[in-house]
């Protein structure tokens, strides 16, 4: 398999993971990630494809193995950090976004290695790189609503929701404008 | 699902504000916990429910509910509501990394203005068990008189609090034994310096919430609870818990 297929197998094995909720099928398909990413390192160890969905596949097993989620999520932000550094802008500022959303949603401190504040720092990272992408300004609004500032995260969610209307029909269209509707009627996101 | 199986449901409502973790994330974990307690007390298995609620006003709400007879929440919780909610201790936790007891610190920035209690005037106390002020002021800091216009804000994002007290804003921050042992990994934790620490207090407790379970079905599952330490290590280990003794809290908590 080549660098493409083995980086599109894992995002196959990330968008079942994200719907599945049998933990044996959602073990699988982390070890299948797994398995792909190490094969994609090897063959190109440098690649900032290689280096990003080694990330997402180290996220799929912290979420199939919770109780030793944060070695692999710490693993995860190391990846990513590697993969920004390869190149920033690959999957629409993927490694500033996806850093963004652990950071944001891990255990905090001394916990784990989630970090309100550095995840906000990362979103705004992804949305300079690339501000038209909804899935970046939806990180944002999670960093934002995290780190106490309800309002900025509301405008943010109402400007993803913008942009994503203006895409053409797709999956991913319906699944941000789903996201971004969600909080919006809450009216107050969580933090 | 009949009247007569819904009436023989007891809940447990685990409630942790400030600490990591969803409904949804935690939800599978507390169901578990609840089968395997019902075991370990001889209950029919669909005799005892959990529920999971990451926020103090969430669980107050569920602990209103009467099927509510149980509540596991961390000592903080217990402090600030036992009275209102008529909560009668019947084990405390052991919790993985931590023990049954924990010490309480106070934190400020090395070198700023607070040196003792009176030196706070002005000041906010920043912590996890922010929303329990009761305990903050009666049991962690109770050898450590507070002046009047000390604020107290409760916050989920410790690691943001404790950059604000290294940057020397007027804040100070108390922390549990967890988030206290890992001050050394911060970068800035030379600017950090201990004020005072607490004597040693629970960490959590399950009580009985307003006498809705019968004293012989409550002394059952205290039987229970502590027998459960060596026989369900895998679902206790999943609520970061190796299990529970019988409960030995100080004497300041206001009696229901």
């Amino acid at each position: 398999m080549t660098v493409e297929q083995l980086a599109a197998a894992i995002a196959a094995d990330a968008r079942r993971s994200d719907v599945e909720t049998d933990s044996t099928t959602r073990n699988q398909l982390a070890a299948d990630a797994l398995r792909d990413a190490q094969a994609c390192l090897e063959r190109a160890p440098q690649a900032a494809a290689c280096l990003y969905y080694h990330a997402i596949a180290l996220g799929l097993r912290a979420r199939a193995h919770p109780l030793q989620a944060n070695e692999a999520l710490k693993s995860m932000l190391e990846a990513l950090g590697a993969a920004e550094a390869a190149d920033p802008e690959f999957d629409q500022a993927g490694p500033a976004r996806v850093k963004a959303l652990v950071l944001v949603k891990a255990p905090a401190w001394p916990l784990g290695p989630g970090d309100a504040e550095a995840g906000l720092m990362s979103a705004r990272h992804a949305v300079a790189l690339r501000p038209q992408y909804p899935p970046n300004v939806l990180a944002l609004a999670e960093a934002l609503a995290k780190t106490g500032d309800t309002h900025g995260a509301l405008e943010a969610f109402r400007h993803a929701q913008e942009l994503s209307q203006a895409l053409p029909p797709s999956r991913d269209r319906e699944d941000w404008l789903r996201e971004a509707e969600q909080m919006l009627g809450r009216g107050s996101p969580a933090h | 699902m009949s009247t007569l199986t819904l009436a023989a449901i007891t809940t447990l409502v685990f409630c942790a504000p400030g600490y990591p973790g969803g409904s949804g994330d935690a939800q599978p974990f507390v169901d578990q916990f609840a089968k395997a307690a019902a075991a370990s007390a001889g209950w029919k298995s669909n005799s005892l429910g959990a529920i999971y609620d990451p926020s103090e006003q969430g669980g107050l709400a569920k602990l209103g509910d009467k099927d509510s007879a149980l509540a596991f929440v961390p000592y903080a919780f217990y402090v600030q509501h036992a009275a209102a909610l008529h909560l009668v201790p019947l084990v405390q936790a052991d919790v993985v990394g931590v023990g049954t007891q924990e010490r309480w610190t106070l934190v400020g920035k090395a070198g700023g203005a607070v040196t003792s209690a009176s030196s706070m005037t002005g000041y906010t106390i920043l912590s996890v068990a922010g929303y329990a002020p009761e305990f903050v002021k009666h049991s962690a800091l109770a050898a450590w008189v507070l002046p009047a216009d000390v604020k107290i804000e409760s916050t989920g994002q410790i690691l943001s609090g404790l950059r604000r007290v290294a940057s020397g804003e007027p804040v100070v921050a108390l922390l549990d034994q967890t988030q206290a042992a890992g001050l050394s990994t911060l970068p800035f934790a030379a600017q950090i310096k201990t004020l005072t620490q607490s004597a040693a207090l629970p960490v959590a407790v399950i009580a009985v919430v307003d006498a809705r379970l019968s004293e012989p079905r409550a002394k059952a599952l205290q039987t229970a609870l502590i027998k459960m330490n060596s026989a369900n290590a895998e679902t206790l280990a999943s609520l970061r818990l190796k299990g529970f003794v019988l409960p030995q809290l100080p004497d300041d908590v206001r009696k229901p």
